[in-house]
């Protein structure tokens, strides 16, 4: 597991300094204060030192993929909103929130180092979790752009589902290691499906339902799908049936009929999904921008900083994928998802030499859930699938998001020490065995 | 539970590989279809942002069409030479969409394209501003004036003139007037929509007009072949009946004993008709017609061609169709560009080269993109049939004795035309190549309604001076004498261009004159859509057929 990635933390810091230095010179670009650069650079050397350092069986390779993913995200964030008249400069917005993701990242791994402590408090996590998501109905919630997903604490706002997601995950995983004999086994069926017994697979469907369930009214269509597929998928792994996911599906048609029949805003997405080209002004419009834009960049794009998706609404935060096809093309949005299929892999790498069935689980789980939240949202700005806003991790703008993911990266580094550890252990045995009997 | 983790993640991985593929549709397979998609607002965005490349006549030097910097980040369209390329440029404009060469090489000179050299494609991804590709065209700026000052100053003021090489196809001129300053078209462009002479459509190209008796050399090609020989005898007692419909020489002229060669000098409509009806046939004559390239639309010149046209399919011909059509009569409807290249064929020793207007394409940095080369479209007719019919079509300026074309030392091939139409008085065509041996210009002129009648019947074809004047300039070489104002008249033919329309009153009265029917521009909206292509030009209203008309010779 250990991994030096000195050479791909080099060529991930050049990536970013090669596009601000394209978007300075060649588009003289007003510089934002250089002094911002150095921070961001400083910040992900010294991670990455600090994980060779102190996680020395860790896999640091993950930290250069994060490093590459933010820092595309900087220069795509600074092109669409520095010194564009009427609209905020977020880019150092941005890079001040990256500064407080890696705290978050150092803070968990000194806290939680040893993160087995955190399955003792599973119960505890799923209901701070569904607490969370309940908190924006509080009078401290608020909505933006018609939907309830936002916190305001003080001065601070956040968007607490991309929090309580890292709890579920914990809690799921944590559960499904404990139970996963029984919930393997079962003892009744249901639809011709076998299903386990209620008291095992209750607090699992409980959580699950009641997670989606808010999510749903708070109308976040994109964290909804990730609640929804990501325990599932968990389950697959935990007990290795195949019914759960045929059941899962079946449900998920049956509450998607169900949602779409219930509320018009889902009924809109599904619309300006299957014809937007009947609503080119009005629900398709987001979508058609987004297409037009892609389709601009071809083969190679349009060059940084010469296409057009300004035109798309919210393209800083969900719709940041879209600019950067038009503007590195094809060539540069395929190496971008290859970074984060590298991300996925590294993590499926972790979950495999995992010791134990709750790390496995933990590290498969949150992987799963950065995956599927990529694969949602460049499906849903390509309209592959219907639209559903959700960020692309540590690429779109936006400081919780940023946050989280640097906690699922902390959990993940954790995980990957001990697994490092103990098959580096295993390995010396094994050498000292052959020493033995040579 | 490791087997459950590595099934989920080829599962995931397979989701990243189909984004690309789903990217790879949108961005490749999709984006000619999107990017022309008229609610994407993003290429007008960046044509007014991004400079378009040059377009150069064939010196390489002559500026025809750049961009000029108006504002911070915005460029306007300058013309040099004003109106005497416009129809071949065309303008850019940015309220009515774009026309000729223009939108004919838009992917080059704007830019759009995907990157073709390594400087390009550096330039594009560390996001220069990224100027269009120069496109040099193959016209003689030379050559292209004075076709132009000829138009400006015939008879009547409106007409074509092409001009190619008929061993490379490359357009030499392509002239119409009147013509248009693209400079203001902004301004100008309703109004001049609205003009009844129709200065925006390229007579050239664009509009159809009957060829007359130019349609013999294709009918002549057509009877070599058929086993007609030149020194073949016919007999001509000045009239020449079908079913329904019957020629008559002008003014009942009996022209008796002549050979095939001779009736193509002295273009006799009997003993064409004749041949065409009793020798030839409608398939045939069709069939030559296309292989010369009618009906073809020449999808690949860069400019819009309305496709000639013998109205009818030869099986629906009846004999009184054949008759007219073999002297370019009846229904038959053609281009000046067409012809041109008809009588750069026969020059060519019957191969039809493939007409080119753009001789390469280069990047904004000197770097060769696309030079086209020279390729044979077609064999029109095979070439010892083009060598007996070049011997004819040199006989046709020498024994006709059309000073007006001849070229001192150097033997010119030609035919003549004056077409009926029901537009007014007859069009006057002459279409020509020099060297005959070994050509390197073919002309195809026409006047409309510029024929000439005289009083004693005799006509004039204004096409012929103004052909023989592009040639000569060309080649850089005097007339055979001092350079005739009117040819002088030779003796014992009825006139100087023998055979020539004499007043024939049309049969129906003529109909309103519309040359140019659908106006170019119904309304600028509705221009921006169609982005500069003009509707297809409806084709000039053809003489009632069978009719019991009689139509000129010549």
């Amino acid at each position: 597991m250990t991994q030096r990635a000195t050479i791909p933390m080099i060529i991930a810091l050049l990536v970013t300094t090669v596009g601000f230095a394209t978007m300075i010179f060649t588009q003289e670009a007003n510089g934002p204060p250089l002094i911002y650069g150095a921070y961001y650079a400083g910040t992900m050397v010294a991670l990455y030192l600090g994980v060779r350092l102190w996680l020395p069986h860790s896999d640091a390779l993950l930290v250069a993929v994060v490093t590459l993913l933010t820092g595309v995200g900087l220069v795509m964030i600074y092109r669409l909103t520095f010194d564009v008249p009427g609209v905020e400069n977020l880019a150092t917005t941005q890079a001040g929130w990256i500064l407080v993701g890696a705290g978050a990242l150092v803070f968990t791994v000194i806290f939680f180092r040893n993160y087995h402590r955190l399955f003792d408090y599973k119960y505890l996590l799923a209901l701070a979790a569904v607490a969370l998501i309940a908190s924006t109905f509080t009078p401290l919630g608020f909505e933006v752009n018609g939907a309830r997903l936002w916190l305001a604490v003080g001065p601070i706002t956040f968007q607490p589902s991309e929090f309580a997601r890292i709890a579920l995950v914990i809690f799921f995983a944590g559960y499904l290691a404990e139970k996963r004999d029984v919930l393997a086994a079962t003892s009744s069926s249901f639809l011709g499906v076998q299903i386990p017994a209620l008291k095992y697979f209750g607090p699992v469907a409980l959580v699950w339902a009641a997670s989606l369930g808010l999510l749903v009214f708070e109308k976040d269509l994109g964290s909804s799908l990730l609640f929804f597929a990501v325990p599932l998928l968990m389950l697959y792994a935990a007990t290795g049936r195949i019914a759960y996911v045929i059941l899962g599906t079946m449900l998920f048609s049956v509450g998607s009929l169900l949602t779409y029949s219930l509320f018009d805003h889902v009924q809109v997405r599904v619309q300006s999904w299957l014809d937007p080209w009947s609503y080119p002004d009005t629900a398709g419009f987001q979508i058609l921008q987004s297409l037009f834009s892609i389709s601009d960049g071809g083969l190679t794009g349009a060059g940084l900083g010469e296409g057009f998706a300004q035109a798309i609404p919210e393209v800083e935060t969900d719709f940041v994928f879209s600019a950067i096809a038009a503007e590195l093309g094809l060539l540069g949005a395929t190496a971008l998802l290859l970074a984060f299929l590298v991300f996925v892999y590294r993590g499926t790498k972790i979950a495999l030499l995992a010791g134990d069935d709750a790390s496995k689980l933990l590290a498969f789980g949150l992987t799963t859930m950065f995956a599927i939240q990529t694969l949602i949202i460049v499906g849903g700005v390509t309209k592959a699938i219907p639209l559903t806003g959700i960020t692309l991790p540590f690429v779109s703008y936006g400081g919780s998001s940023v946050v989280g993911n640097f906690i699922i990266t902390a959990l993940l580094l954790v995980v990957a020490e001990e697994a490092g550890k103990r098959v580096e252990d295993e390995e010396e045995a094994y050498e000292g065995d052959g020493r033995v009997t040579a | 539970m490791n087997a459950h983790l590595r099934r989920t993640f080829y599962l995931l991985a397979m989701g990243f590989v189909a984004l690309v593929g789903v990217l790879a549709y949108w961005q490749v397979y999709m984006r000619e279809s999107l990017v022309n998609n008229p609610a994407n607002a993003l290429q007008s965005q960046r044509a007014r942002e991004t400079p378009r490349g040059l377009i150069l006549a064939g010196d390489g030097e002559t500026v025809l069409a750049r961009s000029e910097r108006v504002g911070e980040e915005s460029y306007r369209r300058v013309y040099p030479e004003g109106e005497v390329f416009a129809n071949v440029v065309g303008y850019w404009s940015s309220r009515f969409g774009a026309n000729g060469i223009e939108i004919g090489q838009n992917n080059n000179l704007s830019s759009t394209d995907e990157p073709e050299t390594l400087d390009e494609l550096i330039n594009q991804v560390t996001g220069g501003r990224e100027a269009g590709n120069n496109v040099t065209l193959t016209l003689d700026p030379e050559l292209q004036r004075l076709a132009h000052e000829k138009l400006a100053n015939s008879n009547t003021g409106r007409g074509s003139v092409v001009a190619l090489n008929p061993q490379t196809g490359e357009i030499l001129a392509m002239a119409t007037y009147p013509s248009f300053d693209p400079n203001n078209i902004d301004e100008d462009l309703p109004e001049l929509s609205e003009d009844p002479d129709a200065p925006l459509v390229n007579r050239a190209t664009q509009s159809l007009y009957p060829p007359g008796s130019t349609f013999k050399v294709i009918t002549s090609a057509a009877a070599l072949r058929a086993g007609v020989t030149p020194e073949d005898k016919f007999d001509d007692d000045g009239t020449y009946e079908t079913p329904g419909y019957t020629v008559h020489n002008y003014m009942g002229r009996d022209y008796g004993e002549l050979t095939f060669a001779e009736a193509l000098v002295f273009s006799v409509n009997t003993i064409f008709s004749k041949i065409a009806v009793e020798r030839i046939g409608p398939e045939r004559l069709a069939e030559q017609a296309f292989e010369f390239g009618f009906g073809d639309a020449y999808e690949d010149f860069p400019l819009p061609v309305a496709p000639s046209s013998l109205g009818l399919a030869p099986e629906e011909w009846a004999k009184g169709n054949t008759a007219p059509i073999s002297f370019g009569q009846d229904r038959v409807l053609t281009n000046v560009f067409e012809m041109a290249l008809v009588a750069g064929a026969v020059g060519n020793g019957g191969d039809l080269m493939e007409p080119r207007i753009v001789r390469e394409v280069r990047s904004p940095d000197g770097i060769i993109l696309d030079r086209p080369t020279a390729s044979v479209r077609n064999e029109a007719v095979p070439p010892d049939t083009a060598a007996t019919l070049n011997d004819m079509m040199q006989r046709v300026i020498e024994d006709g004795e059309l000073v007006g074309a001849q070229i001192e030392g150097i033997e010119v091939a030609g035919k003549t035309g004056t077409a009926e139409n029901a537009a007014g008085e007859p069009h006057s065509w002459f279409v020509s190549y020099v060297p005959a041996d070994d050509p390197e210009i073919a002309v195809a002129v026409m006047i409309e309604n510029g024929g000439i009648i005289r009083e004693d019947g005799s006509a004039e074809t204004p096409a012929i001076t103004i052909a023989g004047n592009l040639m000569r300039a060309y080649l850089n070489r005097p007339a055979p004498t001092a350079e005739p104002e009117q040819p002088p008249r030779a003796p014992g033919v009825p006139g100087d261009l023998p055979g020539e329309a004499p007043v024939q009153p049309p049969a129906q009265p003529p109909a309103q004159q519309q040359p140019f029917q659908g106006a170019p521009f119904q309304n600028p909206a509705q221009q921006q859509q169609q982005f500069g292509q003009h509707p297809a030009q409806a084709p000039a209203q053809p003489p009632a057929q069978q009719a019991p008309n009689q139509y000129p010779g010549g």
